[in-house]
């Protein structure tokens, strides 16, 4: 076994130390963010400010990345969360989580604050700071271009630099874009972190390593899901799923439907504009979309773009969305949180509380605006600083989109209660993957549980959140995950009577499911069908990985995180959602289109073993093995 | 184990130039110097210095080899499913991802497409996860 190496990094004195994670931390917390959370929990105070010099930022990667398994380029950031104030894990496939581990580092861990701007160079396990210089003012793309290709690099735009709130984090062009990734690194002055070394990383079993990726990769290129819906739509794919089954956010969350979702869905961008498909290192999914607009190549959208600078604002022209994608990574923002922020926008000028020049069904001048808000320029400052920020000043509280203050993801929840009741607890506020994803089970995914009953709900929530936490945290990508369904179920199609009854039956599963989450001390097998990622995680590391500990590990980084958010002030009462979600119907007529949180609330807090508070109870932390 | 300059190094810069990992500093017309972190045991260094000044990770003496009979990757396409590790291993940028052979083709792999770039360093077999690139000599 071998313990990760970590480099503490003191920006102040611009001196590092290496040290190594103590090996009881590590078979308890193993890495990602998981680690990162116990990380986060000791090193700071209580009520640090997440932009000040006491901020701390841990950057880590898990056992799995770099070894060459599947989809395993994942590498993390956690922070203390800009806009809600809890915790933050960013996730993000760019290139710098494999060199980093290349370079001699399985993680770093920022403190204090840079006088000047500067770039943080890690090469062959050394580190050296140099000033930024001309740098600094200049988009992702340009700083990137400026050191080798081979390095791999971690970069803020100008949204970060002027501490944009929902400022991303590029590498590549994959961004870390939740919670402000950026805007902390803006914060403590850092343009750029590179690393480069050539150190491979530990696996404990090789050989019997080798043969199960062989088999593993084989799988998801055979599978219906992650073998052909994927690489060939992309997320982008969802849009016409979600705008079937009405969960498809339209104009801000009003409606879930959108007439003209056709020309902003996955299919028409792979008609018209694709030029390729790519992808993270070592995934063999490839979802990533290349498109050309105006003459040139460059990343297409995910699904959450399609969404949000789509039907959330009542646009239907994809030319005008890919530029704003492609805007977006220039400058280091978060696609999500700066399309519902605007989208907000819009519906408070529809309601005459406040007009900052955005309507719905206009995006032609969303390209100025959007500079204009990563630059903090006149009053798109204040758009700079999220939804909630937002409601708190001009009002509009029931329609501002987000849970604790981070926006929420392009899933309509009246139309699939279970990820409303996942956007509500999630521990970084309103996320879809942090939130347990059960959209995928209920509106956009080949299975279709009731979405709108409220029955079994609560246990598949708690499984889930648990499941993609550990997933996460072993440096996977969750799409990784979605080969879970079977694949005779793509073959057959949503509407075939087996399907569906398999979508009833999982309805009514949510005690099995809590006997299983019971259960998971025994569930001492690993499935290549089921957690593939667990295997891998036990012939990377050596230690005993079945898919009951994997899910049991995901459970103690759920509570670790909840525990961060609880010292941060952040309890059970922020469990939210907006009125719009929890009052009023989606369809008028139909009384059950709405989240009905006080009912699956009090479950989800009894099965997760947590206080009627919504804290962890001591039972439920003894069990997990987390001492505070 | 790293290999190692000799005192008989001209700094022709041969070698640091075709270095896949840039394991090789000096200045020119001084005596090269193998980065020791840094060095994987290509072998590159060694088939390339005119001089005959590298001695591999077990003291021997490197022998040069003309270029043209420099191993190259040859691709399994069924087996290679494009994750791309070997295209960031390679710093000659000979490999990349193929282009989709019509609109909307999925099946891509792994391509030599700059032949002539290529040093033969054997990086992407080895990193493969899937074993579908083996070097070869390939005779023109």
């Amino acid at each position: 076994m071998r313990t990760p190496v970590y480099a503490i990094i003191d920006l102040n004195k611009r001196t590092s130390a290496r040290f190594e994670i103590d090996e009881s931390m590590y078979r308890k917390y193993i890495g990602g963010k998981i680690l990162g959370a116990r990380l986060l929990y000791d090193l700071t105070p209580a009520g640090v400010d997440p932009l000040g010099p006491d901020a701390v930022v841990i950057i880590n990667t898990s056992p799995a990345n770099g070894t060459g398994a599947p989809c395993s380029s994942r590498f993390n950031m956690t922070f203390k969360n800009v806009l809600t104030g809890g915790i933050a894990s960013s996730n993000c496939g760019g290139q710098f989580g494999v060199l980093m581990k290349r370079a001699g580092y399985d993680g770093i861990i920022l403190r204090g604050q840079s006088e000047t701007p500067c770039v943080i160079s890690i090469v062959d396990k050394q580190i050296t700071f140099s000033d930024a210089g001309e740098l600094w003012g200049k988009d992702t793309e340009e700083t990137q271009n400026a050191f080798p290709k081979i390095y791999g690099k971690l970069v803020i735009g100008p949204a970060g630099e002027n501490l944009v709130r929902y400022a991303a984090a590029v590498s590549g062009e994959r961004v870390a874009g939740r919670c402000g990734a950026g805007a902390v690194l803006g914060a403590k002055k850092i343009k750029a972190i590179v690393a480069y070394g050539t150190q491979r990383p530990y696996v404990a079993k090789p050989e019997k390593f080798a043969k199960y990726v062989k088999k593993w990769v084989s799988f998801l290129r055979n599978h219906p899901m992650t073998g052909e819906a994927l690489p060939n739509y992309g997320s982008a794919g969802l849009v016409s799923k979600a705008n079937a089954t009405n969960a498809l956010p339209t104009h801000n969350f009003k409606y879930g439907h959108f007439k003209d979702a056709q020309a902003v869905s996955g299919e028409t961008l792979a008609d018209k504009y694709l030029v390729r498909n790519s992808s993270c290192i070592s995934c063999p999914i490839r979802c990533e979309r290349r498109v050309q607009v105006d003459g040139k190549e460059v990343k297409g959208p995910e699904y959450e773009t399609c969404g949000f600078f789509g039907p959330n604002i009542d646009c239907i022209s994809m030319e005008n969305m890919l530029r704003l994608n492609y805007q977006c990574d220039l400058l280091g923002m978060d696609t999500i949180s700066l399309a519902s922020s605007i989208a907000f926008a819009m519906e408070l000028k529809e309601n005459g509380l406040a007009d900052f020049g955005v309507s719905f069904g206009n995006s032609d001048n969303l390209i100025e605006i959007v500079e204009k808000i990563a630059a903090r320029e006149d009053i798109y400052g204040e758009l700079a600083n999220g939804s909630k920020w937002l409601s708190e000043k001009y009002g509009g509280k029931e329609y501002a989109m987000h849970s604790k203050g981070l926006e929420m993801a392009s899933y309509e929840p009246r139309r699939s209660v279970g990820m409303g009741l996942g956007y509500a607890t999630s521990n970084r506020g309103g996320c879809h993957l942090n939130g347990g994803y059960l959209a995928l089970l209920e509106s956009v995914g080949v299975l279709s549980m009731d979405a709108l009953s409220t029955s079994a709900k609560p246990a598949f929530t708690a499984f889930f959140q648990n499941a993609l936490e550990a997933i996460s945290a072993s440096g996977f990508c969750l799409f990784s995950a979605q080969s879970f369904v079977p694949a005779i179920l793509f073959k057959l199609g949503p509407h075939h009577k087996v399907t569906r009854a398999v979508g009833k039956i999982a309805t009514h599963m949510g005690g099995g499911v809590r006997a299983l989450l019971w259960m998971l001390p025994i569930l001492h097998f690993n499935s290549l069908y089921l957690f593939p990622h667990a295997e891998v995680l036990r012939l990377v590391t050596g230690l005993p990985f079945y898919t009951g500990s994997f899910v049991h590990l995901g459970d103690r980084g759920y509570n670790m995180e909840r525990l961060y958010n609880f010292r941060e002030g952040l309890t059970g009462k922020d469990d939210s959602l907006p009125d719009r979600l929890t009052k009023m119907p989606q369809d008028p007529n139909n009384p059950r289109t709405i989240v009905n949180l006080d009912k699956m609330l009090p479950v989800f807090y009894r099965i997760r073993g947590w206080n009627t508070d919504g804290s962890p109870s001591k039972r439920t932390l003894r069990k997990l093995g987390i001492r505070v | 184990m790293p290999y190692f300059i000799t005192g008989d190094c001209n700094g022709c810069t041969a070698c640091a130039k075709q270095c896949p990992v840039l394991a090789i500093e000096g200045v020119a017309k001084e005596r090269h110097k193998v980065n020791i972190r840094r060095c994987v045991s290509c072998g590159v260094c060694g088939r390339i210095c005119p001089r005959g000044a590298i001695l591999d990770g077990h003291g021997n003496l490197c022998k040069s080899v003309p270029r043209s009979q420099w191993s190259k990757p040859v691709v399994d396409t069924k087996t290679c499913s494009a994750c791309g590790i070997c295209v960031t291993w390679c710093r000659a940028d000979a490999l990349r991802i193929s282009l989709p052979a019509f609109h909307g083709d999925i099946h891509v792999f792994a391509e030599l497409y700059q032949p002539n770039k290529c040093v033969g360093c054997g990086l992407c077999e080895e990193n493969c996860p899937v074993g579908a690139i083996r070097m070869a000599e390939v005779r023109a």
